[in-house]
């Protein structure tokens, strides 16, 4: 640690040129991007939602054999969304669970903005991530699929792979923002996603296949009940978003 | 200029900060004090918009703190030194600030030099101790040298090396024309430091005034080679005298020239001759606490 301590600046604001406005919009955005890849939780996500899709692939390959491109895509892109909620967890109930929002807030008072350029942070990060492990996975699929692949579909299934990573990542952040807390909006979304949908899908196919995001990215992925299946991830999306929104507008910083 | 009027906050039926009311003006350093939970940091919170105000105002140059263009180009803050990202390293976390700020990256590197984290830069800041994430703050308050600077208890976990440091800091900023708020329960820092005591109770401001026009003189104590006759002179020059300890005599109200006077014309010896002056400790818990609940 040191110790010399120098003295303060000779004039005030003199050697200091700041902004005269707030940061626009853009300038947020990057902004909040860098804050989610600035240190090792947030660089693991997307390291791990890169990779989960090729290395699955790659794993799942030793076992079967892949005759058709999309299939599997549309499994990737929605593992890779789970791990995507987290990044998007992070990015706001991060800020609270270490208290980093009260410096977010004390320079962007307009907590309104700061969430919808988390919002988009996370959505170019979450779309970016969940292009590369499409990308990669389908590469590994070509590699290891037989000589006849079927490659029907693999265009759709490659979009809904990059657009259900940034819906996932958007469903996070709103779950997050709308926590406040890192572990309960993990544990109350991994709980609802992955525990309690399945057994709805059991009890009530028809009512769950209106509410399961996973399942409706491979099926959109698939190119099957397309429609629906953007209906589901949509309102998974309004409702996570606008019930951060509503929480974190009100929730005073302690 | 700060303004703060009125500022009120209930939380149900209980009122944690009550009617207060005080201006901050350029070139002077503020104390504020008050014992644990008297208001100071929600006051603080209600200031720069983090926590709603169930009435009144606070405006920095006219304006709600919400409302200035680029808030921490004006008011630097330090409300939590924890409140950083543990797994970041000193420098992000700053050129993270210095980005939302638009001030330069490299003011960053400036700023810690500043404040003496320059080579700890590289570290996370989950392995800074509790003083150096202090200085963290400070150095994240300084990034775009704002005219205003509002820091809760600064100085916590601050070698002595540090809290001088600090006071000069504070006391550079108010020469150069800045406006300077500081709460602290450090009633000896905060004494050494400010120009001017805010002193918090109970949700209410219990006295506002300079250091000197709270802490005047307010007697003198005298020992003499007679107490016996030294007290019936001064009773009869018409003081009203106290018996202090080891045979000293507290005079309330009188200057030590008043007494040296009358001990010079009754041809009194005199042993010790001073002047009492009550100390900011005092005087906190005196205007702090309830009557009767200090024992």
């Amino acid at each position: 640690m040191t110790t010399v301590l120098t003295s303060p600046a000779p004039s005030l604001g003199s050697s200091v040129e700041a902004r005269r406005t707030g940061p626009s919009l853009p300038t947020l955005v990057g902004l909040e991007m860098r804050k989610s890849l600035s240190h090792r939780s947030g660089r693991a996500f997307a390291a791990s939602a890169a990779l989960l899709g090729p290395v699955g692939v790659a794993l799942a390959a030793t076992d079967a054999e892949f005759g058709w491109a999309a299939g599997p895509i549309g499994i990737v892109g929605s593992m890779t969304g789970l791990v995507l909620l987290a990044l998007g967890v992070i990015s706001t109930a991060g800020e609270w669970t270490h208290r980093t929002v009260q410096t977010t807030f004390l320079l962007v008072p307009q907590r309104g903005r700061v969430l919808a350029a988390k919002t988009a942070a996370v959505a170019v990060l979450g779309a970016t991530l969940a292009a590369v492990s499409a990308g990669s996975s389908l590469a590994v699929i070509a590699a290891v699929g037989v000589d006849d692949l079927n490659w029907d579909g693999t265009g759709q299934a490659l979009v809904t792979a990059v657009g259900a990573g940034a819906a996932f990542a958007v469903i996070g952040a709103g779950a997050g923002a709308a926590t406040a807390n890192t572990p309960a909006a993990l544990t109350s979304l991994y709980l609802l996603i992955m525990g309690v949908l399945p057994l709805v899908r059991i009890w009530n196919p028809d009512l769950a296949q209106w509410l399961d995001p996973a399942e409706a990215t491979t099926v959109l992925a698939q190119g099957d009940a397309e429609a629906r299946s953007i209906a589901v991830l949509a309102g998974w999306v309004v409702v996570a978003s606008v019930a951060g929104w509503v929480l974190t507008s009100r929730r005073p910083v302690q | 200029m700060i303004t703060v009027s009125g500022l009120t906050k209930r939380y149900g039926d209980r009122t944690v900060v009550d009617d207060v009311s005080f201006t901050l003006e350029p070139g002077t350093v503020t104390g504020f004090l008050g014992p644990n939970g008297a208001g100071k940091t929600t006051t603080m919170r209600m200031m720069t918009g983090l926590v709603p105000a169930s009435a009144g105002s606070a405006t920095v140059d006219g304006r709600p703190y919400g409302e200035l263009p680029n808030p921490g180009a004006v008011v630097g803050t330090l409300l939590d030194a924890s409140a950083v990202h543990p797994g970041r390293t000193g420098r992000t976390h700053l050129r993270l600030l210095a980005a939302a700020l638009g001030v330069p990256a490299e003011r960053a590197e400036e700023v810690l030099a500043q404040v003496g984290l320059a080579d700890a830069a590289r570290r996370r800041v989950g392995g800074y101790s509790l003083g150096m994430r202090q200085r963290l703050g400070i150095a994240g308050a300084l990034l775009a040298d704002p005219p205003v600077l509002v820091f809760d208890e600064p100085v916590n976990g601050l070698d002595p090396e540090g809290i001088r440091w600090m006071r000069d800091l504070l006391r550079g900023h108010a020469a150069r024309g800045g406006t300077v708020l500081l709460s602290s329960h450090l009633l000896g820092e905060v004494e050494h430091t400010v120009d001017r005591l805010l002193v918090i109770g109970g949700g209410r401001v219990v006295a506002d005034g300079s250091v000197a026009s709270l802490l005047g003189p307010d007697g003198a104590v005298v020992r003499a080679g007679d107490t016996a006759a030294l007290r019936a002179a001064l009773e009869a020059a018409g003081f009203h005298v106290e018996p202090g300890d080891d045979g000293a005599l507290v005079v309330p109200g009188a200057r030590p020239g008043d007494i040296g006077a009358v001990a010079a014309a009754g041809g009194h010896v005199l042993l010790d001759l001073r002047p009492v002056q009550r100390g900011l400790e005092d005087l906190f818990f005196q205007l702090t606490w309830p009557e009767g609940t200090l024992s």
